[in-house]
């Protein structure tokens, strides 16, 4: 079973609190929102894409690991300046 | 791939192609679970060229859970390769131990579909069933298998040994589309186990889909549903992509389209299973 199964609101909030704290140490500043093992990371526009970056982003894992998430996703948020969605053409 | 490695992939799979012929001739007629996927598909073109056309039957198993994209394929494979067809209509949906959406959920949906699929089969002069369970998927967590025992549903991929890539390696051989086809399971695979699954929430995550593909999305990808928030998970190689901002947006705006709130993109990417992993279920 999960670990998040069986733990209380407040231990879940003080795991996904330590796991901002570190991914801000790493250049990842971010609100991180629990939803039992799987937390989800809220970022300031332009942040997610250091996430491209493969060995960030394995780091990040495992950091999200230490504090008991099996996953953990970024949360693609709408762009604060009304950029527009054309995707770059190759 | 290196050339003697596709060569003892080739010469693997066609020596359990010869072993699968064997085991169908010997049952001179078969139905088959069809559902269009790799698996299904290659055993039913398979079954049709060695027992000729009156012998095969594929059977679909139409409900809220199977994507319309796949019933296309599944259409377009028998259609190409003459496999007879017949399609049922199954109401796993209307099941409270399905529809609540436990971690034996597939369990449930097994029962209905074989529930259905058997005896219709024997109705029609087929005493022998058979899916499209490969080797791979033996000792995996998949309660869905128990029905099919209990159906007396039998699973020649797996018998012979067939492993998900030597299937491919054989349906390329014999020209099947559906070679490179990702893996496609039930749409109730992307909730997570104890939010309950309904035709709303399926038709939610189908059009989240279909708009990630219409995106370009090529590879293995899901999108999962956490309530408000969907979370996609793309292959490793197509991740780092999407998080570019212009393309990250257009990734936010389809699937927001299609009817969610929020968008999450999974940063481990793609993973079979993911949601038996979040409940604890099966390990990372």
């Amino acid at each position: 079973m999960s670990i998040f199964t069986s733990m209380g609101q407040a231990e879940s909030r003080r795991r996904a609190d330590q796991l901002a704290a570190s991914l801000a140490q790493m250049g990842v500043p971010c609100k991180v929102e629990p939803r039992a093992a799987l937390a989800v990371l809220m970022v300031e526009s332009g942040v997610a894409q250091r996430l491209a970056d493969g060995e960030l982003r394995r780091a990040a894992l495992a950091l999200a690991r230490e504090q008991g998430f099996t996953h953990l996703a970024v949360e693609l948020a709408p762009p604060a300046d009304g950029a527009d969605a054309t995707l770059p053409r190759p | 791939m290196a050339a003697s490695v596709v060569d003892d992939l080739e010469q693997r799979a066609s020596g359990k192609e010869e072993a699968l012929s064997a085991w169908l001739r010997a049952r001179r007629r078969v139905a088959i679970g069809f559902s269009g996927g790799v698996d299904s598909a290659y055993l039913a073109v398979l079954a049709r060229r060695t027992l000729g056309a009156d012998n095969v039957l594929a059977i679909i198993g139409r409900s809220a859970s199977y994507p319309a994209e796949q019933w296309a394929t599944a259409r377009r494979v028998a259609d190409s390769f003459d496999v007879m067809v017949l399609e049922l209509d199954t109401d796993e949906m209307n099941d409270p131990r399905y529809a609540a959406n436990p971690a034996n959920r597939c369990y449930f949906c097994k029962t209905e579909l074989w529930g259905k699929l058997v005896p219709a089969a024997a109705e029609r002069g087929f005493a022998t069933v058979i899916d499209g369970t490969n080797a791979d998927d033996v000792g995996g967590y998949r309660p869905g298998m128990q029905a099919a025992e209990e159906n007396a549903v039998a699973s020649p991929l797996a018998e012979v040994g067939f492993t998900k890539e030597e299937i491919r390696a054989r349906s390329r051989a014999l020209g099947l589309p559906t070679w490179q086809q990702p893996a496609s399971p039930c749409l109730s695979s992307r909730v997570p186990y104890g939010t309950s699954v309904t035709p709303e929430r399926l038709r939610l995550i189908e059009r989240a889909e279909r708009a990630v593909r219409d995106l370009g999305v090529a590879g293995d990808m899901r999108v999962r549903y956490h309530d408000d928030v969907a979370r996609v998970e793309l292959t490793p190689a197509e991740l780092s992509a999407w998080l570019h901002p212009r393309r990250a947006e257009a990734l936010r705006a389809a699937v927001t389209a299609a009817g969610f709130s929020r968008v999450a993109l999974d940063l481990r990417g793609f993973r079979s299973g993911s949601l038996n992993v979040l409940h604890g279920v099966t390990t990372a």
